[in-house]
C-alpha cells in the first residue's frame, strides 16, 4: 500500500477518534455519571444494543488502526534498512489485525449473551 | 576595542573520540561576521582551524554552521548583533569531516535523487535544441519562485528533527525542490516525482516542525512546499497537469548572419 493511503487511513482514523471518543466520554461520565455507567450489568447492556455495540466495534478499529500506524511511523523514523521496513510494517499489520479480532471477539461473546 | 570570545568546536574524527571547544580571543571591527571571525582566528591564532567558506556574501551557502545553537550562515552573522561569546559548531545531521566542515554528499545526492531539473516528456529534443521558449503566468511563476532561491546550504536539513532521525528521509531542501518542480507548469514528469516521494521514508515523515523555514538564509518556506508537495500526492495522483506551451522564440534567427 502506498504511504499516501496508509495516510490517509492515518488523517480518517484520527477525525474518527476524535468524535467517537469524545461520544464515549460523555457516555462514560459526563451524560451518564461514572458509577452508574461502569457497573457490569450496564457494560453488558451497551454491547447488547446494536448501535452502541456497533459504535464500540467502529471505536476499536479506529483506535487500534490509528495507534499501530502511528507506532509503525515512529519505528520507521527510529531506524532505517528495507529489513527493518519490512519486519515493522508486516509485524504491525498482523499485530494490528490479531488485536482487532480479539477485541472484536470480546464484543460479539458480550453482544450475543455468552458473557453474563 | 571590544574584544569577542570565539568558542570553536574542535574535531578530528580521524584521531579524536570526541569533540571539543577551543576559545579564540578576536578584536571586534565595525561589520565583522562570524565568518570574518573565524578567519582572523585561522589566520592568525591557529590556521589548523577548518570551515567552508567561498562568496561571503549569503549566496553560495557554503559557510552553513550553528552559532550559538541556531543553523546559520556564518558570512551573514553580525557579531555586534550576537555579544561577544559565541559559540560555532558544525551544522547538525551531517557526518563531521574536521572541525566545522562537515561532509554534504548525502544531503546533495538526495537532491539529485529527486530529479531537480525540468523533464520535458513530449518533446524532449527541445531541450537539447530549443526552438522557442515555454511561457508561464505570473501566477503560475509566483507559486514556486521562492523556492528557486535555495542555496542548498543544508541549514533547513540541519535544523530538521526527522532529519536527525531518519537517515533515508530526503529533507526539506530536497522535498522543497521536488515541490518546486512539480508545480512548474514545464515539467512533465508528474507521476515519476509523486512516486519518488510517495515512500515510507518520504513526504510523509515530516511532521511539520517548521525549524527548516525559520533557519533557511533565503526566505524560503520548505515546510510550505513539503505541505504543498503532500497535497499534490493527496489529491492531485488523479487530475491532468495542465502544460506551458511553447512559443516559437520572436527574436529567433535575428542574431544569425543573413544570407
Amino acid at each position: 500500500m502506498r504511504e499516501s493511503r496508509m495516510m490517509q487511513i492515518q488523517y480518517a482514523t484520527g477525525v474518527l477518534a476524535l468524535g467517537l471518543v469524545t461520544v464515549h466520554l460523555l457516555m462514560q461520565g459526563v451524560l451518564v455519571p461514572y458509577g452508574e455507567a461502569v457497573s457490569f450489568q450496564r457494560v453488558l447492556s451497551i454491547y447488547r444494543s446494536a448501535v452502541d455495540g456497533a459504535l464500540l466495534e467502529i471505536l476499536l478499529i479506529v483506535i487500534l488502526a490509528h495507534g499501530f500506524n502511528g507506532l509503525r511511523v515512529i519505528l520507521l523514523e527510529w531506524r532505517q534498512g528495507g529489513r527493518w521496513t519490512r519486519g515493522v510494517n508486516w509485524t504491525l499489520l498482523l499485530v494490528t489485525i490479531a488485536t482487532i479480532a480479539y477485541g472484536t471477539r470480546t464484543v460479539i461473546l458480550a453482544a450475543t449473551g455468552q458473557v453474563s | 576595542m571590544e574584544d569577542v570570545t570565539l568558542r570553536i568546536q574542535r574535531f578530528d574524527p580521524s584521531t579524536e573520540r570526541a569533540p571539543h571547544l577551543e576559545s579564540f580571543i578576536v578584536p571586534l571591527t565595525e561589520g565583522m561576521t562570524v565568518l570574518d571571525a573565524l578567519l582572523y582566528a585561522k589566520h592568525r591564532l591557529d590556521h589548523g582551524i577548518s570551515f567552508r567558506f567561498s562568496c561571503r556574501m549569503a549566496s553560495c551557502g557554503s559557510c552553513g554552521m550553528k552559532i550559538n545553537g541556531k543553523p546559520r550562515l556564518a558570512c551573514e552573522a553580525q557579531l555586534a548583533e550576537i555579544g561577544t561569546t559565541v559559540k560555532v559548531q558544525p551544522m547538525d545531521n551531517f557526518p563531521i569531516l574536521r572541525d566545522l566542515a562537515v561532509d554534504l554528499d548525502g544531503f546533495f545526492a538526495k537532491h539529485a535523487a529527486l530529479s531537480p531539473g525540468i523533464t520535458r516528456k513530449g518533446d524532449p529534443g527541445e531541450q537539447e535544441s530549443p526552438t522557442g521558449e515555454y511561457l508561464m503566468k505570473p501566477e503560475e511563476l509566483d507559486s514556486l519562485v521562492q523556492f528557486t532561491y535555495c542555496i542548498k546550504c543544508g541549514l533547513c536539513s540541519s535544523a530538521c528533527p526527522t532529519s536527525s532521525t531518519d537517515a533515508l528521509f530526503p529533507g526539506p531542501q530536497a522535498l522543497a525542490q521536488a515541490y518546486r518542480f512539480l508545480s512548474d507548469p514545464r515539467d512533465e514528469a508528474w507521476e515519476e516525482r509523486l512516486e519518488a516521494v510517495d515512500r515510507d521514508h518520504g513526504v510523509w515523515r515530516c511532521h511539520f516542525a517548521g525549524t527548516c523555514s525559520s533557519v533557511c538564509p533565503k526566505g524560503v518556506d520548505p515546510a510550505l512546499g513539503i505541505q504543498l508537495l503532500k497535497r499534490h500526492v493527496m489529491s492531485g495522483r488523479s487530475k491532468q497537469k495542465r502544460g506551458a506551451s511553447l512559443f516559437p522564440n520572436p527574436n529567433r534567427g535575428l542574431l544569425e548572419p543573413e544570407g
